[in-house]
């Protein structure tokens, strides 16, 4: 995947492209605003990571540049104003994703992935977390018994297949019920008030123990090092 | 009254003596035979007089009774020892009170020796009626105070009116002053006719577009200051992670391959990512701080689902959950709170992070809502060990740890998480009461809400 890197700050620049090209993306870097969004009507990019605080044009304004040309480009933002304001400012532009330095690498990248997967550039659409694989578009789920290599499939359905995705792709993150509901229903179709319970109750019946946890009164979590 | 009356008198004295004047020359010139024969004279009935001579009756007015009119039983008796009194000293007003023709009367007798030769007596009794000297000063003094009696109904409407005319525009101010919010800092919008407000007004502009601009300045060097802080720091901790992914590269070369998971496990490595998250926090606590000074605080409150923000929080801070073994547990429905909401996502931040700090590994948190007819109770209690009631208050000062230097916990922090805490619900008018939790036995953290924050408090 080729990621265009617009950041004035030099060294993390550098720092961030080794890294990014250690975990095989392919970076262009560019410090400058008008650059970048010259850069972007031109070259073939997959993603842009965005510093908002640039010399010329204000991070946020080339976003809006951006998506007034109808680009539908995938944006993360990486900024160090930490404001709530800001940060609904900067996702209401357009932006997919919001980081404030200093972020961990780990969390880009796993947000990286996240956006991989969704423009189908992944080499693999396979998400892992510990002994559990989801083919995101096999729409199938393997586990590893114990230490043997061996896999088997579990069948789930639709809704339970939807629910155990959001739960891996965010790994390491809350899901909170409301939040899960709203990926799985529409707007208007009737959901049975536990409905998120009973599919999770199905999953956890198939998958391995503790592998979906419950933090009573927030959400659900899937760990990473399940 | 009593200046009016003496005044009366006074009149009633210049008239006995004209008449005594008169008589006396009178009697000198023409003598006794003359006034035989007692003469009335018309009177309208402001006076009365009597006017004898060697005790006979001469002339009188006509509304004077035939009698004498002050009792002439002592008169006669000193009349003549009076009477030579009377040369030596001045005659000396001897008034007195009679009534007469059923009306009261006040009267006055004089009396003096005519010349030598005919050394006859002539008296004169004057007298005039009480009444009519009563209504006289009464006349007088009404007609004295009617204006002024007028004039003290008036004089206040007036004075009251142009006191208020003449402060009005300081009114304006004070309406204009009053309505405002303490942290708006636009210029006054009012017009000042007069020099001295005006001058006034253009100051208090030019104070409050100074204080506008610091306190700009001071939230954009909060801002500059993070931005200037927080990417070097982020190059530190993309380096630290390329350093251990390089070092696990440079190691397996030729030897059993060696992961990252396995060089930042190396202590050195492991320091230098904590000291690096560490100074992370202690940036993010004093820019939290400074946020948190109500002068920094522009937008006002709004309605929002405490319950949400809590489950964000508890979303945020599960890493270090999970990295303790550490349960928690949320206990709260849907309580709707108006307040600055990113204050109070701070505030649970603040308290809940420390409850995961301050807890043992595989400890338990407890987070709940409670919502009472007057306030909203937000609990957080741990198991961990609490603190001894007697730092209760100590623990809300600027980088204040229990224990000192001697902290015993080697958990990242710097002391400014329950200042933090302390500003936000000073903001919002909230108390905060530590206690022992009764159920988790260790700290109990309850931040009391008031239902409804109509405003902000400012400085």
């Amino acid at each position: 995947m080729r990621i265009l890197l617009v950041e004035d700050d030099l060294p993390l620049a550098n720092a961030l492209q080794k890294s990014l090209q250690n975990d095989g993306f392919v970076v262009n870097h560019i410090d400058q605003g008008k650059l970048a969004l010259n850069a972007l009507s031109t070259s073939d990019q997959d993603m842009v990571i965005l510093d908002l605080g640039l010399p010329d044009i204000d991070g946020l304004n080339v976003l809006k540049q951006l998506r007034n040309s109808k680009s539908s480009l995938p944006v993360i933002i990486l900024t160090a104003r930490d404001s709530l304001e800001s940060k609904v400012q900067g996702l209401d532009y357009g932006a997919d994703d919001y980081l404030v330095k200093p972020f961990e690498i780990q969390e880009l990248m796993a947000r990286l992935r996240v956006i991989e997967r969704r423009l189908g550039t992944a080499i693999s659409s396979l998400i892992c977390v510990g002994q559990v694989k989801l083919d995101a578009y096999a729409h199938k789920v393997f586990v590893c018994e114990g230490n043997s290599d061996s896999e088997t499939q579990v069948h789930f359905s639709k809704k339970e297949f939807m629910v155990l995705k959001a739960l891996m792709e965010n790994a390491g993150r809350i899901l909170s019920r409301d939040k899960i509901e709203s990926q799985l229903y529409h707007w208007g179709e009737e959901v049975l008030s536990n409905a998120v319970e009973v599919h999770i109750h199905k999953l956890r019946k198939c998958l391995p123990d503790k592998f979906i946890q419950n933090v009573r009164g927030v959400g659900y979590i899937i760990n990473h090092g399940c | 009254m009593s200046r009016a009356e003496k005044q009366f008198d006074q009149q009633l004295l210049d008239l006995a003596h004209t008449l005594l004047a008169v008589h006396a020359v009178e009697t000198s010139v023409y003598g006794k035979a003359k006034t035989q024969s007692i003469t009335p004279i018309p009177q309208r009935g402001s006076f009365a007089f009597q006017v004898l001579v060697d005790n006979k009756l001469v002339l009188k007015t006509n509304n004077a009774p035939d009698h004498l009119i002050v009792a002439t039983a002592n008169w006669n008796d000193n009349a003549h020892e009076a009477a030579n009194k009377q040369l030596r000293h001045p005659p000396k007003e001897n008034f007195l009170e009679v009534n007469f023709l059923d009306k009261r009367w006040r009267a006055l007798a004089l009396s003096t020796k005519t010349s030598p030769e005919h050394a006859s007596l002539v008296s004169v009794i004057v007298a005039q009626p009480l009444q009519a000297q009563f209504v006289l000063a009464q006349e007088l003094i009404l007609a004295a105070m009617t204006p002024m009696i007028v004039a003290i109904v008036i004089l206040p409407l007036l004075i009251y009116a142009i006191i208020t005319r003449g402060l009005k525009p300081l009114h304006q101010l004070r309406s204009e002053l009053g309505k405002r919010k303490a942290n708006d800092f636009s210029s006054l919008n009012l017009q000042a006719h007069n020099s001295e407000l005006s001058d006034i007004v253009i100051t208090l502009n030019q104070l409050f577009s100074r204080l506008d601009g610091a306190f700009k300045r001071e939230r954009h060097f909060a801002e500059d200051a993070a931005h200037e802080l927080k990417t070097p720091l982020s190059v530190l901790k993309i380096n630290v992670h390329n350093l251990t992914q390089d070092f696990s590269k440079r190691l397996s070369i030729g030897h059993m391959s060696v992961t990252a998971a396995d060089v930042s496990r190396l202590d050195s490595i492991k320091e230098l990512t904590s000291s690096v998250n560490r100074m992370g926090h202690i940036i993010d606590q004093i820019l939290n701080l400074n946020r948190t000074n109500s002068a920094q605080i522009i937008h006002g409150s709004a309605r929002f689902n405490l319950n949400v923000i809590l489950q964000q929080v508890i979303a945020e801070l599960y890493n270090g959950i999970l990295n303790k073994e550490q349960s928690i547990e949320l206990e709260s429905s849907d309580v709707d709170l108006c307040a600055h909401e990113f204050s109070v996502h701070l505030l649970a931040v603040n308290l809940i992070s420390n409850a995961i700090k301050y807890t043992p590994i595989g400890g338990k948190i407890k987070i709940s809502v409670k919502q009472n007819t007057d306030d909203i109770i937000l609990s957080v209690e741990d198991s961990g060990s609490g603190i001894n009631p007697q730092e209760y208050e100590r623990i809300f000062d600027r980088f204040y740890r229990v224990g000192g230097d001697q902290h015993n916990s080697d958990a990242l922090g710097c002391g400014l998480g329950l200042t933090i805490v302390k500003h936000i619900a000073d903001i919002h008018g909230a108390k905060i009461a530590l206690s022992s939790s009764s159920k988790l036995q260790g700290l109990q953290v309850d931040v009391h809400f008031k239902h409804t924050i109509v405003e902000l408090a400012g400085t």
